[in-house]
């Protein structure tokens, strides 16, 4: 009779429960896929119980969108671009909170046991969506290509280029060397900016993805190496924590993603002309 | 890139299943949640505001019924004033007039009793007289029959047509 024991292991991968051909189920995605269930039945209960007099999870809703949205609007300082990026943000928000949640759930107890390499081996059938690199690094890319979208429809396609491949400023050589010979200076520099800047986009993808995936994947080790010292007791303090932690990391991820949707529909180049038109006309009017 | 992806079991299959998820939340946030929610509070709010702003014009409406209101009150109250002034004028003057006439009437009704009084006066005292007469008379014949004497017959004659 093998009475060899299941260990737990906190991999940095989500692990793999199921395969639909050569596709495989892992237990981050069978969250998310949860979440979507979740958040289809809450979308449907709502919408089927909408009234002109708001009455109990409508009122909730009504709470929260306006509340979001007037935080948004601190955020962006322009309704129009609000209301552009609002549903975006919030889903992001309400899926990626769900998945932290829903990770932190105390149902560990389920799961399956898989022969490894190193025995017996306790895999949990929940593990949170954004505690697996390959669930956060999608919402990242998405979140900043949405962006740059976002950029394109609101100040157009070649003002976005120009960001990154600044062709404007190297064009500028050429018409305004005569007016001003430290363009010369001035011009590469600024394409190097954009280059930097086109950098900076891969960067945030990094960033937001790794920012997600690392706090939520040690929330959840945190919770796993205090059930070990203590079970029950020690883990609820840091429970609780987690699902602040989670709340917080969905606010971080959609506040930035808002905050680079705002950024992307400024016209830096207009700014910029405006502040030299400015500090010239300040320099005529001391004159 | 190898390690990257080793390391941390990078599987495109499964970030385009993430991806579908995430753009599956939010077609469903944005279909059934955020834009219905939104249009009913839009709407919401628009009632509100129409209400708000019927309340202001019904205060307005109000304001100037009760202006108008007052004004029509002050006016029939002033009219009414007149009209109780002009009534009691007349009132007066027509008393004025019953008073002298009843006065007149009064005084044609005294002189009248009066000269009724005079006339019955008159007719008594006259009666009376008639009375006294015929009572002498039947004095004197009583007195006569009782004393035949021509010198007394003559004496009471004549007194009594002195009467």
């Amino acid at each position: 009779m093998n009475t060899e024991q299941a260990t737990t292991e906190s991999t940095l991968y989500a692990e793999s429960i199921g395969h639909i051909g050569s596709f495989t189920i892992t237990n981050a995605l069978l969250t998310s896929w949860v979440v979507v269930f979740i958040i289809i039945i809450i979308a449907i209960v709502v919408k089927t119980k909408l009234k002109k007099i708001p009455k109990g999870i409508q009122n909730i809703f009504e709470i929260l969108i306006e509340g979001a949205e007037g935080l948004c609007d601190q955020v962006t300082g322009n309704r129009a671009i609000t209301n552009k990026a609002f549903p975006i943000v919030f889903a992001i928000f309400v899926f990626v909170l769900l998945n932290n949640w829903i990770g932190i759930l105390p149902i560990g107890g389920f799961g399956l046991i898989q022969m490894s390499e190193h025995g017996k081996m306790f895999i949990p059938l929940f593990r949170s969506g954004t505690a697996d690199i390959n669930g956060t690094l999608p919402l990242a890319i998405m979140s900043v290509i949405g962006a740059n979208v976002f950029g394109i429809i609101s100040i157009g396609v070649w003002k976005t280029i120009n960001k990154y491949v600044n062709l404007k400023a190297l064009g500028s050589i050429f018409t305004k060397i005569k007016k001003d010979p430290g363009i010369l200076m001035t011009a590469p520099i600024m394409f190097a900016v954009g280059i930097l800047e086109l950098v900076g986009e891969f960067a945030k993808i990094a960033s937001l993805s790794f920012r997600l995936f690392g706090n939520v994947f040690a929330g959840e080790v945190l919770l796993v190496s205090m059930g070990a010292i203590m079970a029950y007791v020690l883990p609820t303090p840091f429970l609780l924590l987690e699902v602040f932690v989670g709340l917080i990391q969905a606010f971080i991820f959609a506040i930035l993603t808002l905050v680079y949707y705002t950024i992307s529909s400024m016209d830096h180049e207009e700014e910029h002309d405006e502040k030299e038109e400015h500090s010239k006309g300040e320099l005529k009017e001391a004159h | 890139m190898d390690s990257f992806i080793s390391t941390f079991h990078i599987d495109w299959k499964i970030i385009i299943a993430q991806s579908i998820n995430f753009v599956i939340v939010l077609a469903v946030l944005y279909f059934l949640l955020v834009k219905p929610l939104k249009k009913l509070m839009s709407e919401r709010t628009g009632t509100i505001e129409g209400g708000l702003n019927d309340a202001k014009a019904n205060a307005e409406l109000l304001a100037n019924t009760k202006k108008e209101y007052d004004q029509v009150i002050s006016n029939a109250r002033n009219e009414a004033h007149n009209i109780f002034q002009e009534g009691k004028k007349d009132a007066e003057a027509k008393k004025a007039e019953m008073m002298e006439k009843a006065k007149k009437e009064v005084d044609n009704m005294i002189i009248n009793g009066k000269k009724v009084l005079e006339s019955e006066k008159t007719k008594i005292i006259d009666e009376a007289k008639q009375e006294i007469v015929s009572l002498v008379v039947l004095a004197t014949e009583k007195l006569l029959e009782t004393h035949p004497d021509k010198e007394f017959e003559d004496k009471s004659v004549n007194k009594l047509k002195k009467i």
